[in-house]
């Protein structure tokens, strides 16, 4: 079991308690492909943060790859996200005036990995990700799909657990959007590695092998998605 | 344990400076500013100080000067308003009654005279000394030898010329010492060239001085053993002014003046004026490291500022360096060591540019004051090695405080501000 939620709650105190998480029991097994789907205010993105130790919860329990997740101080919840999570952002969040392999190397600077041996790993995952050509580019100079490539390139880097995906095509067109997704799903299916979405896309959600829908603080069900028709959109993958 | 000193982190560190080029520039032009006019007027005030040091040279610190006046109190029958005058056996009282005074030496001086030499003619003043003055004002024999105590008590002819009476006299230069010159209907025999140039000195400037031996310079003008000053130095450690009142008693009652009569006898206190001196270059120096510093605090602030703004707008950066992995401390060396880069660098760059300026300034002041024949030698104004090294240090701790505000700010910025839209 890798991540293994029991019982988490979680809520927000400002000026009036809202109470945002209301047990959500979750047990994701290593090497899912899992999506997490909700409408806005239903707690995903709260989930999420606190699934990335961003962010704590009040009770319960979170336990990520047998370790438990709780009441961390900054310096070891730092220390666990950058050897055990992998970011992927909505708006890419690459570093502005860096290029895209250092970008990618900056994970490893902050395990202190000596220079050249940083180089190396990321210019790998780069090629891995087709941009051995725009290396030495600024995220201003590439397109959205290459920039959210570089991300993610980023977030492999560490060799994580999990992936954690915040709504990863929210500013992709449609096209960029499902080769993205195709990439992701790739590395699942070959590399193995386990892989959490969130979005409140459907065509996003349906790539997935099983979805988590959540509503209202709650683990609505947990679909199975193996066949990848979920929805009424899921069949075609149309996305947007 | 991580090691991260490498070059990358040099490279964190410029890449963020170099980000905003003239935000950096302008911020770092405080500090460079603050420091610049700290080092150029620290060196500049030592270096007047020993400017002024210089023009005094030659002149004993410790020397007191007695004039004769008029009377302002009237006593034991006599009137106030009297005239009194110094004579020759005062010089021999003084020495007996007051053993802490090491050089008692008489002084007669006559302005606004005349001297010839070979149709060439100038105008001196003449001074009466005795075999001792030399340590009361240090000559500075360019050839020749000084007035010696056998040249007073055997009436000798003879004169010591200063610079400017010999520039006037001997104009082809060249030794002079032998050569006879014309004062008033006497001839007198030249033995010494005095080049000093000290700017202080007791009745006119050393430089347009005649100096004759006193016997003769009595005799010239019919003086009998009056004697217009009386200079006084001290012994090794003896303050002069506390010898003031007993020197005022002795005089008092050999000359029937009232002792509390300030104003019958007038003594000239050296060590008051290089006290005064001194007390003025205090001050000067106070003023100099206040505004200094205070230029250099308002720059450091005003980095701290910038880089509260910089923290500001890099908050999502530094969320994401976060979400990935960078602990708080990573955060924080990073901003405090940006603050300390800046400072140092802009620090730096103040430090050169005094030094340098101060080498011109060094430069030009010596050859104004060559020209102006104010100092013989020359008159260092450049800040020391470890002024510089002090002021690198004191640099570094206003980087590390100037950062520190940023610094704790920049690390309250929790990783999920990354996750908000840019």
């Amino acid at each position: 079991m890798l991540i293994d939620l029991k019982g988490v709650h979680k809520t927000y105190d400002n000026g009036q308690p809202l109470h945002v998480l209301k047990g959500i029991e979750l047990q994701i097994e290593k090497g899912e492909f899992v999506s997490i789907m909700g409408a806005s205010g239903s707690g995903k993105s709260t989930l999420l943060n606190i699934l990335g130790i961003l962010d704590n919860y009040d009770e319960g329990e979170y336990y990520l790859a047998g370790k438990l997740i709780k009441d961390l101080s900054e310096r070891v919840s730092a220390t666990y996200r950058n050897q055990m999570i992998g970011f992927v952002f909505q708006s890419f969040n690459l570093i502005g005036f860096k290029t895209a392999v250092e970008n990618v190397e900056l994970p490893l600077f902050y395990q202190g990995v000596n220079r050249h041996r940083r180089h190396k790993v990321a210019m790998e995952y780069l090629e891995k990700m087709g941009l051995t050509g725009w290396a030495s580019h600024y995220p201003n100079e590439m397109s959205g799909g290459q920039k959210q490539r570089v991300a993610i390139a980023r977030a492999l880097i560490t060799h994580p657990e999990i992936i954690l995906a915040d709504e990863p095509t929210g500013a992709l067109d449609s096209k960029t959007s499902v080769e993205v997704m195709e990439l992701l799903t790739r590395l699942n299916r070959e590399d193995g590695v386990t892989i959490i979405v969130v979005t409140h896309e459907s065509g996003v959600a349906n790539c997935a092998d099983k979805i988590v829908h959540i509503k209202d603080g709650l683990i609505e069900k947990v679909e199975d998605n193996r066949m990848h028709h979920a929805s009424q959109f899921g069949t075609d993958t149309v996305m947007k | 344990m991580r090691h991260r000193f490498d070059f990358d982190t040099f490279r964190e560190i410029g890449d963020s400076l170099f980000r905003n080029r003239r935000r950096t520039i302008l911020t770092g032009f405080g500090i460079f500013w603050g420091l610049f006019m700290l080092l150029f007027l620290v060196g500049g005030g030592a270096g007047l100080k020993k400017l002024l040091g210089a023009t005094s040279e030659g002149f004993a610190s410790n020397t007191m000067v007695l004039i004769s006046s008029n009377t302002s109190k009237p006593y034991k029958g006599m009137k106030e308003g009297r005239y009194w005058q110094l004579n020759r056996k005062d010089v021999e009282r003084l020495k007996l009654l007051v053993p802490e005074l090491d050089i008692v030496a008489p002084l007669m001086n006559r302005w606004g005279q005349k001297a010839y030499y070979k149709g060439n003619s100038t105008s001196l003043s003449i001074k009466g000394i005795s075999g001792n003055y030399d340590k009361i004002e240090a000559p500075l024999m360019k050839y020749g030898r000084f007035i010696s105590d056998a040249d007073v008590e055997q009436n000798r002819k003879v004169c010591v010329v200063g610079k400017r009476v010999y520039n006037d006299l001997f104009p082809q230069g060249g030794d002079p010492c032998g050569e006879f010159i014309q004062v008033g209907s006497v001839f007198l025999q030249v033995i010494g060239v005095d080049f000093s140039s000290g700017n202080i000195s007791i009745s006119g400037n050393a430089s347009e001085a005649l100096l004759v031996p006193f016997s003769v310079a009595a005799q010239l003008y019919h003086r009998g053993d009056k004697v217009d000053l009386i200079c006084m130095t001290g012994k090794p450690g003896v303050r002069m002014s506390s010898l003031e009142p007993r020197v005022r008693s002795i005089m008092a009652r050999e000359h029937m003046f009232d002792p509390t009569d300030d104003q019958a006898l007038m003594v000239l206190n050296t060590e008051q004026i290089f006290q005064i001196i001194d007390n003025l270059f205090r001050g000067v120096n106070f003023l100099i490291w206040l505004v200094g510093i205070g230029t250099l605090l308002a720059g450091a602030v005003g980095v701290s500022n910038i880089m509260m703004v910089t923290v500001r707008e890099r908050t999502v950066e530094i969320g994401i360096r976060r979400a990935i992995g960078a602990v708080p401390r990573d955060i924080l060396s990073q901003i405090i060591s940006e603050s300390v880069v800046l400072t140092l660098a802009a620090g730096s760059a103040g430090i050169v540019f005094s030094v340098l300026l101060l080498n011109v300034f060094e430069k030009i002041v010596n050859a104004l004051a060559k020209e102006a024949e104010m100092v013989s030698e020359h008159i260092p104004f450049q800040i020391s090695f470890w002024t510089a090294i002090l002021a690198a240090l004191l640099l570094g701790v206003l980087g590390v405080l100037a950062g520190l505000a940023p610094a704790l700010r920049a690390m309250r910025v929790k990783p999920v501000d990354a996750m908000r839209d840019e």
